[in-house]
């Protein structure tokens, strides 16, 4: 019985791992048609974005992620 | 318990396995050029093959791509430069719709050939990883020079290149 729950267990768990990996799919360069119009942008203004990210940046140092770290003033 | 490791194991091993990502090997400078066969606008074959002996850019592009854009008018202006002296151009599309294409060779003149593969089957064969990407083939049927992205000041590095691959003789 035990033998039987684990298989069953392994095969729910391939078909579950299956369907998660099915879910990934790597877009070509030359594939990126949509997600080259501008409306896929997250941010309306990159210029804005950046400054965002370099204010956060600075005041927020360890919260990071934007690959550079600031002083505390913002001013670097 | 030594039994649920090895569920587990193999599990995570289908998860990997399932999950990676066939990744393309771009051709590097030295290596023979993949031979291509497409479609050009005038409904001819266009093949690298027919081009043995010259110096030959193959520039890969797209109509939603911006440096692109840019590159297209420069690409034309090599291949007026120096076609007289052994050099072509093929410059291959890669716009899923042929109507994009079309719609932005409408507005711009030029003379190098265009050819088309909305399939993608060329830029797999070259292991394109950017866009747009451009390779310069030898007069031995070998990628020499490879860059991806483009700016102006590429065109000089273009430039240098094809003068000294013309002055290679075959």
């Amino acid at each position: 019985m035990r033998q039987r729950t684990r298989v069953m267990v392994l095969v729910g768990g391939v078909v579950l791992c299956s369907a998660l990996a099915a879910s990934c799919a790597t877009v070509q360069p030359w594939e990126r048609r949509e997600l080259a119009n501008p409306c896929m942008v997250f941010d309306a203004s990159a210029a804005q974005a950046a400054y965002d990210a370099h204010w956060q940046s600075a005041r927020e140092g360890s919260a990071g992620g934007f690959g550079f770290q600031g002083g505390g003033c913002g001013c670097k | 318990m030594r039994g649920r490791r090895s569920t587990l194991s193999f599990l995570l091993a289908a998860m990997v396995a399932g999950g990676a990502a066939p990744g393309a090997q771009a051709v590097a400078p030295g290596q023979p050029a993949p031979d291509l066969r497409l479609q050009a606008e005038d409904g001819k074959v266009v093949s690298l093959a027919a081009d043995k002996g010259k110096v030959v850019l193959v520039d890969f592009w797209a109509s939603w791509c911006p440096p692109c854009k840019t590159a297209f008018p420069e690409v034309d202006s090599l291949y007026r430069e120096f076609q007289p002296r052994g050099f072509d151009v093929i410059a291959v599309n890669l716009d899923e719709r042929r109507r994009d294409a079309e719609d932005f060779l409408a507005g711009r003149p030029h003379v190098m050939q265009v050819a088309f593969d909305p399939e993608g089957k060329s830029p797999r064969a070259f292991g394109l990883w950017g866009m747009p990407s451009s390779f310069l083939v030898g007069r031995d049927g070998r990628v020499r020079f490879v860059h991806v992205g483009y700016s102006g000041k590429v065109l000089d590095s273009y430039r240098r290149e094809i003068e000294q691959l013309l002055a290679e003789r075959p």
